[in-house]
């Protein structure tokens, strides 16, 4: 496939605008203008182009949620707070192609009539967080942001806003809070953001590659962007392939292509010949797969149907040296510590699965153990919690009981009891002898 | 108007009722946490989770608008118990499970829900070390709450409450996940006017009331429905008391008024309701106090009164409609006294009423509006002062603590030149300048309506009838530490509430219109002859009418 989202990768200077207009940019937004909001959500829904930040959401459909007569101000919100483990895509093509994702936030902004747009990016990206504001300035500069841009009448600033460092804020909701200057915690919903978002106002969040994909489909049409992978699974989707792989990166691959296809042909097999175990489709909230699942098809709907999900794209690849008590171990650390503390299912269970964990990983893991682990994943997921962070940690760790059972037993086996902690001796210790009647 | 069925139970409720509401009115309880019916709703704690037909997954009992037609199973749905019974497993991993020695055991919102739906065959595999605060297991956070993180359950009522009621803004959460704890913003003290309602809302015991802390065990406490007497807005509170010794106000639910909060001024007040300083009836003649009966005081009184060459009565914007009544109709109706009622000015106070509006009043006393409705003279001090100089052969004080003034040098030798009669219940130095001294009760021993500064007119119960002295420790505790004196209080004395001394005055001097035997027929006749009180009956009055359904005590506990 020739590639579209990263065509710039390679580039000498790809990141100035000069270099971006030379490669027919900000053509989408022209032709977008041209077009009016209606329009182009109209094409951006023919395409079916699916949210490329976990859930998989119709974009078109999302954008047609804003209510159309609003009196007030409403606004699109870029979310570049990249921080599912495993996952680098965002930063991949705010490296080589900035103005590929502030056309994209035009372009959505002018589609549900956003003056204000926000890149809320995440507080550790801070080359790309300047990359971005260079490009904005530099589309400033050109007259394409700002006021009456390109003399449609149509006013726009785009403004990015550096998150602070907590996974919880690349949730929308929690980011939407973290925007307002508030606490990183998840709304409850509804009221859904398209109606009531940030400051109280109609907002739309889509994730960066979602809106990279925008200009391609004002510019080439609905059908050509639908004629990529699969119906309903339509489009380019970059694949970030970490872990026991030969070579590990960012891939532009049709959706739809096979898990076996990424790790073997793209990433160069598993490393030193050895053999696949396992392997994250889509970051570690995603249910894990077996090698045996390796022939699914990486898009949204087959994932659903081999019970997991094709998340954000970040598929961790695990060779057969690796303990899967310890990745759940790993897993159940990132989201212990992740976990906002709002509502009670997540902040105590994640800690809980995490000390369970440590106990087995530790070596004095208990038969009842595996068991517990379902029980607290069972009551932290499916609607338990206010946002899927319960999902998040629940699923894979659950996935990884059910699916490596014997690697638990195995451990609790030959594990020993926890060494019990000294009793305080007390003067009168002993049976009490007011008691023995 | 949505109908829906709870529980196999048919009810109509108002549109925009949350599920909780719906089902407390159709007589099924979602047991919840975090929800409060004048806070936000957050759905953090996830306890109120129901089943509604129709849909796959469970849903917020907080946040569900109930919907016509819905069916909604609470009891009755074996996924909403697992899901309920799971929720209760993750709070009681980490609570320290101290009920023991819990101050807040017996209102406490987890040790209900416990009591009520855990069978004893409920057993958890939680074997881990349970999550501790070190440091924060009993912290002052300010000059009258208590914190104890080990026992939050992190429902967030508390910082709901300093930012949407008290507007301070004070509380907020710390750190993050598990380790998530309360404080306060900047870590400053927590000096909000109405820092004690944090610790009513906390569900469970990680707040709680210096003041009340260990001084006694809830479920002892009797609760009489009352007014809280510290300024004119009239907030609707309980008086929780126990064999006669008043232990704490809590606010009572009015939305119109208090909603269900309480300012730290009136709720500090209830302490001092303990003070019974005067036990008998006194009389002093020739520089000897004597200890009298009633019937001896009130017909030497009574002699007094008929033979008085003139009658000064300094009445009381403190004392309740009824008893401003008789003595306006018997003082001043029937003997051509003259009756002033003095204000002194007050601290500025506020209360958020239901609907989020403010209420304030820099007026200290309960009742001022009451005796301007009756037409009573009020006066401030220098009108006082001048009315004492005015001279009379006869001065009656109804209560010294009306005015400062009462207490001056100048106003007790102007007290001593001719005969007083004083109605006291504190150490007062009015009470030692009186000829005649007559012991009342505090409010809580008295029975009788205010009139708000926004002209509600409402009703306070008698909590108990003959307060006697409380016994203290040198700590001012009220549980002796001798072991011989097994109980706080003395024995009974004999106080009795004005309403009643002015009824009997009444027979003596042969009115008997007057000679009323309740305040509320004091009070049925004042409004059959006033018309600022015409056409309220006692037993609808604001403050009491939602004696019966007010919702239960969870909500400010």
């Amino acid at each position: 496939m020739e590639p579209v989202l990263l065509r710039a990768r390679g580039v000498p200077d790809s990141r100035s605008i000069a270099t971006y207009l030379a490669a027919g940019g900000y053509e989408g937004w022209k032709k977008a203008l041209g077009m009016g909001p209606d329009a182009v959500t109209k094409e951006v829904l023919d395409s079916e182009l699916r949210g490329r930040g976990g859930a998989g959401f119709p974009t078109g459909r999302k954008w047609s949620f804003v209510p159309k007569d609003h009196p007030g101000p409403r606004y699109l919100v870029c979310n570049a707070d990249e921080s599912e483990p495993g996952t680098f895509k965002d930063r991949e093509i705010i490296e080589y192609d900035p103005h590929q994702v502030v056309e994209g936030v035009a372009i959505a902004s002018f589609a549900i009539k956003a003056n204000t747009a926000y890149i809320y990016i995440r507080g550790e990206f801070v080359r790309w967080a300047r990359i971005l504001e260079d490009a904005i300035a530099e589309a400033r500069q050109r007259g394409f942001l700002g006021k009456n841009v390109m003399g449609s009448g149509f006013d726009l600033d785009v403004w990015v806003h550096r998150g602070a460092g907590a996974y919880i804020c690349g949730e929308e909701t929690a980011l939407l809070e973290s925007i307002e200057g508030k606490r990183g915690f998840p709304r409850l919903k509804p009221p859904f953001p398209a109606v009531v978002g940030v400051f109280g106002q109609p907002t739309v969040i889509n994730n960066v590659e979602t809106l990279a994909c925008v200009p391609h489909i004002i510019v080439r049409g609905a059908a050509w962007f639908a004629s990529i992978g699969r119906p309903k699974n339509t489009g380019p989707k970059l694949f970030c392939v970490s872990g026991h792989v030969n070579r590990p990166g960012v891939f532009e691959l049709p959706l739809g292509v096979t898990f076996r296809e990424i790790i073997e042909e793209h990433a160069g097999g598993v490393r030193g010949g050895r053999q696949l175990k396992a392997f994250f489709p889509g970051g570690s909230s995603a249910p894990i797969l077996t090698a045996a699942e390796v022939d699914t098809m990486a898009d949204f709907d087959a994932c659903a149907a081999a019970g997991t999900m094709l998340g954000s794209g970040g598929i961790i690849v695990f060779d057969d040296t690796v303990d899967m008590v310890d990745v759940a171990d790993n897993v159940a650390h990132f989201y212990a510590h992740e976990s906002c503390g709002q509502c009670t299912p997540c902040r105590e269970g994640s800690d809980w699965c995490m000390d369970i964990l440590d106990r087995i990983v530790a070596g004095h893991g208990r038969p009842a153990d595996p068991d517990t682990l379902l029980r607290i994943c069972r009551f932290s997921s499916a609607g338990m919690t206010i946002c899927p962070l319960g999902d998040a940690f629940a699923l894979p760790i659950s996935s990884i009981v059910n699916k490596y059972r014997s690697e638990f037993e195995r451990r609790i086996a030959s594990a020993t009891p926890l060494p019990q902690k000294k009793q305080p001796v007390l003067p009168w210790a002993g049976p009490c002898p007011g008691f023995g009647i | 108007m949505p109908k829906l069925t709870i529980d196999g139970h048919e009810v109509e409720v108002a549109a925009g009722t949350n599920l909780i509401e719906a089902a407390r009115a159709a007589g099924v309880a979602i047991p919840y946490f975090c929800y409060h019916p004048y806070l936000t709703v957050v759905g953090q704690c996830r306890i109120c989770m129901v089943e509604i037909a129709g849909q796959p997954r469970l849903a917020l009992g907080c946040a569900t608008p109930a919907a016509d037609g819905m069916v909604v199973k609470v009891e009755t749905s074996e996924r909403a118990r697992e899901a309920r019974e799971a929720v209760m497993e993750f709070l009681l991993a980490n609570h320290p499970l101290d009920c023991p020695v819990c101050d807040q055991a017996g209102e406490c919102l987890l040790q209900d829900h416990s009591m009520r739906e855990q069978g004893s065959e409920f057993a958890t595999h939680m074997t881990e070390t349970r999550r501790t605060f070190p440091g924060y297991e009993r912290r002052l956070i300010g000059p009258h709450v208590v914190q104890n993180q080990n026992r939050c359950i992190h429902c967030s009522r508390c910082i709901r409450f300093t930012r949407e009621i008290s507007g301070t803004a004070a509380l907020t959460y710390k750190s993050r996940g598990n380790s998530t704890f309360i404080d306060t913003f900047d870590g400053s003290a927590f000096d909000d006017p109405m820092s004690a309602c944090a610790a009513d809302v906390c569900p469970v015991g990680a707040l709680t009331v210096r003041e009340f802390r260990f001084r006694k065990r809830s479920w002892k406490l009797l609760s009489t429905p009352s007014v809280c007497p510290g300024c004119s807005i009239g907030c609707n509170i309980f008086i929780d008391h126990h064999e006669r010794v008043v232990y704490r106000f809590t606010p009572r639910e009015n939305p119109a008024i208090n909603a269900t909060w309480l300012c730290d001024h009136g709720r500090f007040l209830a302490e001092p309701l303990n003070e019974q300083a005067y036990l008998d009836p006194q009389h002093r003649t020739g520089g000897q106090t004597i200890r009298v009966g009633w019937g001896e005081a009130l017909a030497g009184i009574a002699a007094e009164l008929k033979d008085a060459s003139g009658l000064r009565v300094v009445a009381s914007a403190n004392l309740s409609n009824e008893e401003l009544f008789l003595a306006r109709e018997l003082f001043g109706r029937h003997l051509k006294g003259e009756i002033a009622v003095p204000v002194a000015p007050g601290e500025p106070r506020k209360m958020r009423n239901g609907k989020g509006e403010w209420l304030h009043a820099t007026d200290p006393h309960a009742n001022s509006a009451g005796a301007r409705r009756l037409g009573l003279d009020l006066v401030d001090g220098e009108g006082l002062s001048r009315f004492l100089y005015g001279g009379a052969g006869l001065t009656l004080i109804l209560d010294p603590g009306a005015h400062p003034f009462l207490a001056s040098p100048e106003a007790l030798q102007l007290l001593r030149v001719g005969t007083t009669v004083v109605w006291a219940r504190r150490e007062h130095p009015a009470a030692h300048a009186a000829t005649w001294l007559l012991p009342t009760p505090s409010l809580a021993g008295n029975e009788g309506t205010f009139t708000s500064s926004a002209g509600a007119v409402q009703r306070f119960a008698q909590a108990f009838a003959a307060p006697g002295t409380v016994h203290r420790t040198a700590t001012g505790a009220m549980s002796p530490s001798c072991p011989t004196i097994a109980v706080p209080w003395g024995p009974p004395g004999e106080a009795r509430p004005l309403w009643l001394t002015l009824a009997a005055l009444a027979r003596e001097l042969g009115v008997p219109p007057l000679d009323l035997a309740s305040p509320a027929d004091v009070f049925a006749l004042m409004a059959r002859k006033d018309k600022a009180f015409a056409g309220l009956a006692w037993e609808t009055l604001g403050g009491l009418q939602q004696d019966e359904s007010f919702r239960e005590r969870q909500h400010v506990g």
